[in-house]
């Protein structure tokens, strides 16, 4: 493709900007590039942040799968809103709800484990007992001598 | 102080970069102005026209092997090869090179360092149990 077709540096006069919406085959007042941070965008245009998930599913798009057209300006960040990716499609609980139930929730369960990490509580225990003189012949006790008398209880 | 009117639903809404607003609470899909139909009949007009360069080359007897799109040649040169040529060093770019280049290096040699150290300290004062090694 002839160099006049492909992306270019940021449009400063308003001449260029008029070129470069028709290069992109968007109107001119729809095209908008990237601000000039010197982040290496040039002068592709700033499309809005939105999935494909979000694109009508019922038109007859010349691709498909990637609800794209033929010539269509494509989102810089195409890749990451493919319909296997990120999705912006509006949801039905808006989302500063959604991600505060989800931080009470969260929040509440960690303070929890915590505080029963700190405090625990369980039933009383005492120590292990072990039957046959606390095993003194298991734990290698002299079967000829007479094992020390153990007692578990008192009555 | 009086409160102000109630939030508009799609103001309640408050959709961010996650989530778009609905069409529904979308105010731009309702009553649209005759401005705004005819920045719509021109939209139309350009996909129109791409449709028809596109169905041209499709249905031809003889067609070419490949139809390369334009728009996709465009995006592949303007992330790969349009980045280094638009690229301006500034005070911002500056800083999030350096933190992201040399960041994770600096920020992984000071933690194996201390590691080591502790565990270096431990040994001289004889309080480190070294741990079973099959090899």
């Amino acid at each position: 493709m002839s160099k006049d077709l492909l992306p270019g540096p940021y449009p400063r006069t308003p001449e260029e900007r008029a070129a470069a919406a028709k290069k992109y085959n968007m109107r001119v007042e729809d095209y908008e590039p990237y601000p000039d941070d010197g982040f290496g965008y040039g002068d592709y245009p700033k499309l809005p942040d939105k999935s494909l998930h979000e694109r009508d599913p019922w038109y007859q798009w010349d691709q498909p799968e990637m609800r794209h057209n033929w010539g269509e300006p494509m989102h810089w960040d195409f890749d990451m809103y493919l319909r296997n990716r990120v999705d912006t499609s509006p949801t039905p609980v808006p989302w500063h709800t959604m991600r505060k139930h989800f931080l009470i929730f969260l929040s509440t369960m960690l303070i929890m484990f915590g505080l029963g990490e700190i405090y625990p509580s369980y039933r009383p225990v005492g120590p292990k007992q072990y039957p046959f003189n606390d095993l003194y012949l298991e734990r290698g006790g002299d079967p000829n001598k007479e094992p020390p008398v153990v007692t578990h209880y008192e009555i | 102080m009086a409160a102000g009117p109630p939030p508009s639903a799609a103001e309640a809404y408050r959709p961010n970069r996650y989530v778009s607003l609905p069409a529904e609470l979308d105010p731009n899909t309702y009553d649209l102005s005759p401005e705004k139909r005819r920045a719509e009949a021109e939209r139309l007009a350009i996909r129109a026209r791409l449709k028809r360069q596109y169905q041209l080359q499709l249905n031809n007897p003889n067609p070419p092997t490949v139809i390369e799109d334009p728009a996709l040649v465009r995006w592949v040169y303007a992330r790969t090869q349009n980045v280094y040529p638009t690229f301006r060093p500034t005070p911002k770019t500056s800083f999030l090179g350096a933190l992201y280049a040399i960041g994770p290096i600096v920020f992984w040699i000071t933690v194996l360092k201390a590691d080591r150290d502790r565990k270096e300290k431990l040994i001289k004062e004889g309080k480190y149990k070294r741990p079973l090694s099959v090899l």
